[in-house]
């Protein structure tokens, strides 16, 4: 059962990375498409209409959608200088108590982001140059933000488990 | 307590919570929502700022450099790159005394030029030329030790992630910061090569040499290697000229090494896969970090602790250059145990008011820039000194035979090169400002 | 003292709006209120967050009060727009203190529903600075222009340039890139941006009216301002308003004068347009009004008559 539960989760986080990193090449693509439409203006091509915020648009979504990858993949940047005169129990202790924190932090992240958007949606905010709706953005946002609480929990599951001595994938 | 009180416990609590191994990132958002709270009473400011701050902060154009950065140093790592510009770097230096280490400092230094990490490179370069180094004859505390010190290239040679988180901070101009880091990211490859010829002078028996190769086979190499020089030029270059932003920079950067890694077959599907997982995740742990900065440092400047603090160093009339050493050893002194992005993203906010305040009869231009170099060499250092130093740890596990107390050990000449090259940039400050003078 | 307000707001603490308005107005009500009100200044956006947010910052007491340009968040405050509508301004303190007397009567108790409006004034005239000279319309063709506002950036397309978003510190990068050619922007700012060295030649327009200008608002957390004691308010109401959106557009109109005596000095080419060429350019933004016209009627909202109102406003408190 928990494995079933470990290797959907992992899809889940994964799919979400993969799907940032596609964005993310193909704002590198849109890029050099606008560089080279910008060069060439007097050939009667042209930048792309809005590349900037298009990049600060699909960057953002990427972002978002990173974050469950790194929490599953014990991504994050710790110190751990004491990490050897803790002992096992009280280091398994410290993760749970981490992921504890990441699963509130993530919560708060997603339901403030939740209501930024409904804030966004009712007063039509738009951005300068594309007029593309704001909340649209902050919904897209969302989706990875939701996809990090539920890795979040998990990963709660992952280290009550790993306190218990059920697995012994660490230390 | 007074707002200034609870700003200067906020630092004790949190190292403290860093130091239990809470992500660095999570442990700033937890203080800077706790000491919010305390200040206020209450978490309406705080619950506020989130509603718009996140998304603020994933969305900013200057910071989209970042993720585009890493790829462009992932597809670097799959593009065979590496293994050219090592063994165009052994034609050159192979038969020198010392000469294989050297050529992983050059290739690092290469490397550096078209990635904008410390670790990405320590990793790639670390692949191609340890096991080469071993072959040799090198030591291990030589062998790994080199290859720790060259990664730090990855970011004293621009491109830059740390250059470019500073240059935010401060308002300074990105592509200035890249011109100012040129000279002291090739004087510090240089130190590295003369460690390198002392070392083996003081230990003959830690390294073997190559066979001197024909002037032929040397530019036949150098040449091999031109689409890492086309790349830096088209991404540093591009940005010097003013073609392009950095950010535009940083993507026409990552398409160039993508299509190099493309032709290359180095970037089949599941390698493709694999660069964008290791993106993705370095991505989020530095917005994470960037987060909590950011909301730490909107805690900070709510208790008035940078301005007071600035003031009150302004009014003991210190000499400038006392403050300037207080500030780089305290760097040293916090690199050995903590990393340098969360360093540089606490500190400079409340470093940078107080130094810009002292006179070193620079302009604030040309001070921004010279004290961002300083900054970056000294946070560059931590990656190297014990007891927490990434790049160590990136070299030792590839290594599996060398204790990790060996690779201290190699560590250490390197560290000795480091701070000698700190004192030379902080007596001349030319060194750093001579080639913007030159190209602005 | 008993209320301390925090006062959040995204430019350097050197500059014109900070140094020589909101100081003084703080100070002012510090003092009208005997002691009793203590407003710390948080400059350059110390306390967090990007200048897009700052209207949401003071709405959701984040700050209690913050200052912003309306435009920062486009399509939010469509009635406010009526000032930036191309060639609708005319004197700034007049153009202010109609902007604030519409505030008062009308768009307090719409689109500022959640805020307390503190004090709503514009900048000096928008002038056209670029590298390569804009004498006549057909200049500005092809042109990569950064814009302040939704609104100008539409003018600027419809102009026959191509409007690029970018923050206001990203102007000198920008241009020194090729990633715009010039940008719109009043003289008090370009000292600040060094824009006189940057570009050579500026282009003014002649008649009453400006090319277009940006509005500015002062706002507050309105739970915080209906919490306040009755003294206090009233402290606040006396320096605010009126008084303030007045002051503010002079002090900054006045610093439109050092700023073009920089590029004077610096022997930048300065183009004023003739009547005759304006008129043209007058033509040429119609589209844009028209536009905005129709897409205030999708939002129930009569643009032809807040333009009316907004003209005959202007021109009432000018002749004042
Ligand atoms: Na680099
Ligand atoms: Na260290």
């Amino acid at each position: 059962m928990y494995r079933h539960i470990d290797n959907s989760i992992g899809w889940l986080a994964k799919a979400m990375a993969l799907l940032g990193g596609t964005v993310l090449i193909a704002l590198i693509a849109m890029t050099c498409i606008s560089i080279i439409g910008r060069t060439l203006v007097p050939l009667g091509l042209s930048p792309v209409k809005g590349d900037f915020e298009w990049m600060e648009l699909g960057v953002g979504f990427a972002i978002f959608s990173f974050l469950p990858w790194a929490q599953y993949a014990r991504g994050h940047a710790r110190v751990d200088l004491f990490t050897p005169a803790f002992g096992k129990t009280m280091n398994r202790m410290i993760d749970l108590i981490a992921d504890l924190m990441m699963f509130a932090a993530s919560s708060i992240i997603a339901w403030r982001l939740w209501l930024g958007m409904l804030d966004k949606k009712s007063y039509t905010e738009t951005t300068f140059i594309l007029q593309f709706p704001t909340w649209i953005a902050y919904a897209a946002g969302l989706l990875g933000a939701v996809a990090f609480v539920i890795v979040s929990a998990f990963c709660i599951l992952r280290s009550a488990r790993n306190l218990r001595g059920s697995t012994s994938d660490q230390y | 307590m007074t707002n200034i009180e609870i700003g200067l416990w906020s630092f004790p609590v949190l190292l403290a919570i860093i130091f239990l191994r809470i992500p660095i990132g999570l442990a700033m958002l937890a203080v800077g929502f706790g000491g919010t709270y305390i200040v206020n009473g209450s978490t309406l400011m705080t619950m506020g700022q989130l509603k718009h701050l996140v998304f603020g902060t994933f969305s900013n154009y200057s910071l989209s450099i970042i993720p585009l950065f890493l790829l462009m140093g992932q597809f670097a790592t799959l593009s065979g790159m590496s293994a050219g510009l090592f063994k165009a770097a052994e034609a050159w230096l192979g038969h020198r005394k010392g000469g294989v280490a050297m050529s992983a400092i050059g290739a690092c230094a290469g490397f550096g030029a078209i990635c904008g990490s410390s670790l990405a490179t320590a990793a790639t370069m670390g692949q191609v030329a340890l096991p080469e180094l071993r072959r040799y004859g090198y030591s291990g505390p030589l062998a790994t030790g080199a290859l720790a010190a060259g990664g730090t290239l990855g970011i004293l040679i621009p491109p830059s992630v740390i250059l470019v988180i500073y240059a935010i901070l401060t308002e300074q101009n990105i592509a200035k910061l890249f011109a100012a880091a040129f000279i002291p990211g090739i004087l510090a490859a240089i130190g590295y090569m003369i460690t390198i010829a002392i070392y083996v002078r003081i230990v003959p028996e830690s390294g073997g040499v190559l066979e001197r190769k024909p002037y032929g086979e040397r530019f036949r190499a150098l040449i091999a290697v031109w689409p890492v020089i086309v790349i830096f030029l088209m991404v540093v270059g591009g940005i010097y000229l003013g073609i392009f932003t950095p950010t535009e920079a940083a993507a026409v950067g990552a398409a160039g090494t993508g299509i190099v890694a493309l032709i290359s077959r180095g970037l089949t599907w599941k390698k493709t896969g694999e660069a964008i997982l290791t993106t993705a995740s370095s991505t989020a742990m530095i917005f994470l970090i960037v987060l909590g900065a950011g909301l730490f440092n909107s805690f900070l400047a709510l208790t008035q602790l940078p301005q007071t603090s600035a003031q009150w160093v302004s009014e003991q009339g210190y000499s400038p250059w006392f403050v300037l050493t207080v500030v780089l050893l305290l760097y040293l002194v916090f690199g050995c145990v903590m990393d340098s992005l969360s360093m540089v993203l606490l500190t400079v906010p409340i470093f940078f008011p107080i130094m810009s305040a002292l006179d070193f009869g620079l302009t604030p231009t040309e001070f921004g820039l010279w004290f961002g170099i300083l900054v970056l060499i000294v946070v560059e250092v931590g990656l190297i000194t014990p007891p927490v130093g990434m790049n160590l740890f990136v070299i030792n596990s590839m290594a599996k035979d060398i204790p990790i107390s060996q690779t201290f050990k190699g560590t250490f000449p390197f560290v000795l090169a480091d701070l000698v090259r700190v004192v030379l940039l902080t007596m001349f400050p030319a060194l750093t400002l001579g080639l913007v003078w030159l190209i602005y | 003292q008993d209320v301390t307000l925090r006062l959040h707001q995204f430019l350097p603490p050197v500059a014109t709006v900070p140094k020589h308005i909101l100081k003084p107005w703080a100070t002012a009500v510090e003092e009208a209120s005997g002691g009793k009100v203590k407003i710390d200044h948080f400059d350059a956006m110390s306390l967090g967050g990007r200048p897009p947010e700052l209207m949401d910052q003071a709405r959701d007491g984040v700050v209690d009060i913050s200052m912003t340009v309306v435009g920062y968040t486009p399509g939010r405050f469509p009635r406010t727009e009526v000032f930036e509508l191309p060639f609708m301004m005319t004197d700034p303190v007049g153009t202010s203190l109609a902007f604030w007397q519409m505030v008062e009567d009308d768009f307090q108790s719409n689109e500022y529903k959640d805020l307390k409006v503190l004090g709503a004034w514009v900048h000096g005239p928008g002038v056209v600075h670029t590298k390569d000279g804009v004498s006549k319309l057909e200049d500005m063709a092809g042109k990569k222009m950064r814009g302040p506002t939704r609104v100008i950036n539409d003018m600027l397309t419809e102009l026959g340039a191509t409007p690029v978003g970018m923050p206001l510190p990203a102007i000198p990068e920008g241009l020194s890139k090729g990633v715009i050619n010039g940008t719109v922007i009043p003289w008090e700012v370009t000292p600040a941006i060094k824009l006189s060295e940057l570009v050579g030649k500026h282009t003014e327009f002649s008649g009453d009216e400006a090319l277009y200008t940006a509005t500015i608002v002062l706002v507050m957390n309105k739970a915080k301002y209906d919490a306040l004691p009755d003294d206090v308010k009233a402290a606040i109401d006396a320096e605010s308003g009126a008084k303030l959106s007045g002051f503010a557009a002079k002090v900054m109109y006045d610093y439109d004068a050092p700023g073009r005596e920089i590029a004077v000095k610096n022997g930048n080419e300065i183009t004023v347009l003739d009547e005759a060429e304006v008129a043209r350019w007058k033509e040429a933004a119609q589209p844009v009004i028209g536009r905005w016209v129709d897409d205030m009627a999708k939002r129930d909202i009569d643009g032809q008559a807040l333009i009316d109102q907004a003209k005959a406003l202007i021109a009432e408190k000018s002749a004042m």
